[in-house]
């Protein structure tokens, strides 16, 4: 970074479906966000300069953002592998900031061809050849896509050079160290162990049957909730665990069981806790929980 | 002379091969990028699976992928004599989230692809930041969608037998606020006029009233003698229904039927991206296409006048967002919240079966077809808008938007016309 100047923010994607850059563009402050920095190259903003500009090596970077999976070879824009490319900026780059499950972990788009595609550093957890080189600089945001205002953060707490404490896969505390169960609306029908009859209603709980992650899922997303107003649980869709390494898993919407007990645990609980605490709640019946919040034609 | 361009800002990039004679385009090759397997992904999964995965197909119009997804499934259950029906408010919420995504990928391509670009090839740069404008519209319109969604990009609300969210009374207020709020972004900065008078407007000779952004890119194609540039087969299909619109093939000035059925894909040499005609003809999807078949009064008055030329592409594109509003808003008063959001039970699948499910996206018709057996996929097919405007053709038939490209000036120009079919190049490598 030069002294004085505002870093230098370059924007580049492997393999991917976009779904990062139109979720970032939904940021309510796009673009005071971006004034504090000289936006080099997006996919779809207008920046300083070209694609083919950004292929031949032609400016140096401070931040950079990756979007999508990463493989070694095969992957080519205007005839340059964009591995190499990803790799020659990755080196000057003071911060690398992998936006997305995908570019952190490999995604969905590593299950086409598993042995050859991976997040940058991360190959599911595992940590790639990658990792040992750039782990000082490198910032994990996974997410599928990536919350907006997570970027957001991240990326100002860069520019004001502050630091940002992180867990072992790089993800920012602030943000992933919460579950995606934190903030949920039906918090109260979890807490009473009292299950959704079903899609389409916003009483009970998506974790017993649904296929709910939400309580084992690290994430914000209850917190700075999605596009301002809601969030996958709110609005009744279980949550898949798209920040997790393992995303995505199988029948996602249905809970794996146990003898009728959920397999995966809420993060962090044993499962004789969470045994003893499901046997003493639904020893109650509370006649608040089967009944309707509001019903219309009363 | 072959030159080769490098497309990028377009959902992903392509690369044309345009050849060159006598300083016009003769001929182009277009190809994409690197092919990511979905439809491979999904084999061995469980069917419902589908509503998590193909949304990431593509970051733009991935609310699409989700409904033609449900579709396949319903209409799979349906074959496997499970009846599915659909209580009006889950159709309503399902077309009204399916319309913002419409309209935000319609404005997005508008100030973000057409008039950077327009600017620059007629050289009337006016240094706005036409991408503030793109980004407010598209964070306050999926804001409404996301009411209803829980979240956009990437949301998989839409379930065999409606939906998953339960909304109340406060949210369709909120919802339609935001409708409110885009109309009125309309009428100041897209159309610089009065909403209700725009939708009036039903001949070219009315057309001087807009104003806005939409009224200067219009005035800027007519000045720089484009409006009759980039013009193809002239012949249109549609496959979904919804939103206020039928389906059918519009070829001159007759519309008839269409089958799924008939569509056939093939593969292309040296392209990640399969072809696709109906009954071996080539057609054109899209805005343009959907207004053709339904016989939207103003772009017929258009065409009558321009063709399948530019000015007639770009309208259409733009001109659909407002009948979207309008009929969004529509949908929100029609909803009684006390209808069921789902009509099945969670726990009701069927093991084996076929389904189609047929979605107007953005860009055009969007296909998925299931094949299930003993509870796992074994077989998914994405047929995908562009792959109907970018093939390289038939024997018969150059591809779509080569033949638009075809006869243009320079590859300025000839790239400006490709980008009018508003590419996906992400959707076409799924």
């Amino acid at each position: 970074m030069k002294r004085g100047g505002k870093p230098k923010l370059l924007w580049l994607q492997s393999i991917t479906c976009n779904g990062n850059t139109h979720s970032f563009l939904n940021h309510p402050d796009l673009f005071s966000l971006l004034s504090h920095f000289e936006l080099l190259y997006h996919p779809v903003l207008e920046a300083e300069y070209t694609l083919q500009d950004i292929l031949e090596g032609h400016v140096d970077c401070d931040i950079l953002v990756l979007e999508g999976a990463f493989r070694e070879k095969g992957v080519a824009k205007g005839g340059v592998e964009i591995s190499s490319v990803i790799e020659y900026y990755a080196k000057q780059a003071a911060h690398i900031i992998t936006a997305g499950t995908c570019a952190t972990f490999g995604g969905i788009f590593k299950q086409y061809d598993p042995e050859h595609i991976t997040g940058f550093c991360f190959d599911i957890e595992e940590k790639t050849t990658r990792h040992k080189q750039y782990a000082d600089k490198l910032i994990s945001l996974p997410g599928c896509p990536i919350h907006p205002k997570w970027l957001g953060f991240v990326l100002m707490m860069i520019a004001q050079k502050r630091p940002i404490a992180k867990d072992t896969l790089h993800r920012p505390l602030e943000l992933y160290a919460p579950t995606v169960h934190t903030g949920c609306a039906r918090n109260e029908y979890f807490e009473w162990k009292v299950d959704t009859e079903g899609f389409g209603l916003k009483e009970g709980c998506l974790f017993y049957e649904l296929g709910c992650q939400g309580p084992y899922t690290h994430g914000s997303c209850n917190k700075i909730l999605w596009n301002d107003v809601s969030s996958k649980t709110v609005s009744g869709t279980p949550c898949f665990g798209c920040t997790e390494p393992d995303f995505p898993k199988t029948t996602l919407f249905e809970t794996k069981t146990n003898m009728g007990i959920p397999a995966a645990m809420p993060l962090g609980i044993p499962r004789r806790a969470y045994l003893t605490v499901t046997g003493v709640v639904k020893s109650f019946k509370i006649k608040r929980f089967e009944e309707r919040l509001i019903e219309y034609d009363r | 002379m072959i030159v080769k361009k490098l497309i990028e800002k377009i959902e992903g990039e392509a690369e044309l091969n345009f050849s060159m004679h006598k300083g016009s385009v003769e001929d182009v090759r277009i190809s994409f990028g690197f092919y990511r397997g979905i439809e491979e992904i999904l084999v061995n999964k469980s069917p419902r699976d589908a509503l998590v995965i193909t949304p990431r197909v593509c970051g733009i119009c991935n609310h699409a992928h989700l409904l033609a997804a449900v579709g396949a499934l319903e209409n799979g259950y349906e074959n496997a004599g499970i009846a599915v029906i659909l209580s009006n408010k889950a159709r309503y919420i399902r077309e009204f989230t399916l319309a913002c995504e419409l309209i935000q990928n319609h404005i997005k391509w508008f100030y973000m692809t057409i008039l950077p670009q327009l600017e620059r090839l007629t050289g009337e740069e006016g240094g706005e930041n036409h991408a503030l404008k793109a980004s407010y519209l598209s964070t306050t319109i999926t804001k409404a969608l996301a009411i209803f969604a829980g979240q956009w990009p990437h949301s998989s609300y839409a379930v065999p037998g409606g939906v998953t969210c339960d909304p109340t009374y406060v949210d369709v207020m909120q919802a339609t606020a935001l409708i409110d709020e885009t109309i009125r972004f309309f009428e100041q900065v897209i159309i610089g006029m009065e909403f209700e008078r725009y939708l009036q407007i039903d001949s070219v000779t009315q057309l001087h009233e807009v104003q806005g952004d939409f009224g200067n890119t219009l005035h800027l194609l007519g000045t720089h003698g484009m409006a009759h540039t980039g013009q193809s087969h002239d012949r249109f299909i549609v496959f979904g229904e919804g939103l206020g619109m039928q389906s059918g093939k519009s070829i001159a000035t007759t519309v008839s039927r269409v089958e799924v059925r008939y569509v056939k894909e093939w593969p292309q040499k040296g392209s990640t991206a399969k072809a696709v005609a109906y009954k071996d003809r080539i057609y054109e999807t899209g805005p343009l296409a959907r207004a053709m078949v339904n016989k939207a009064p103003i772009v017929k008055s258009l065409h009558k006048r321009y063709k399948d030329g530019l000015l007639t592409r770009i309208f259409a594109r733009v001109h659909e967002s407002t009948a979207l509003l309008s009929h969004a808003k529509h949908l929100l008063q029609k909803l009684d919240l006390n209808e069921p959001s789902c009509t099945l039970e969670s726990r009701l699948l069927a093991d084996t079966f076929e389904g189609v499910g047929v979605v107007e996206a953005a860009r055009g018709s969007l296909i998925h077809k299931t094949r299930v057996e003993a509870k796992k996929i074994t077989n998914y097919e994405i047929i995908v808008p562009t792959q109907w405007n970018l093939s390289d053709g038939t024997e018969q038939d150059r591809g779509v938007a080569v033949e638009a490209m075809c006869g243009t000036r320079s590859i300025e120009e000839a790239s400006f016309v490709f980008r009018s079919f508003d590419v996906c190049s992400v959707c076409t490598t799924q």
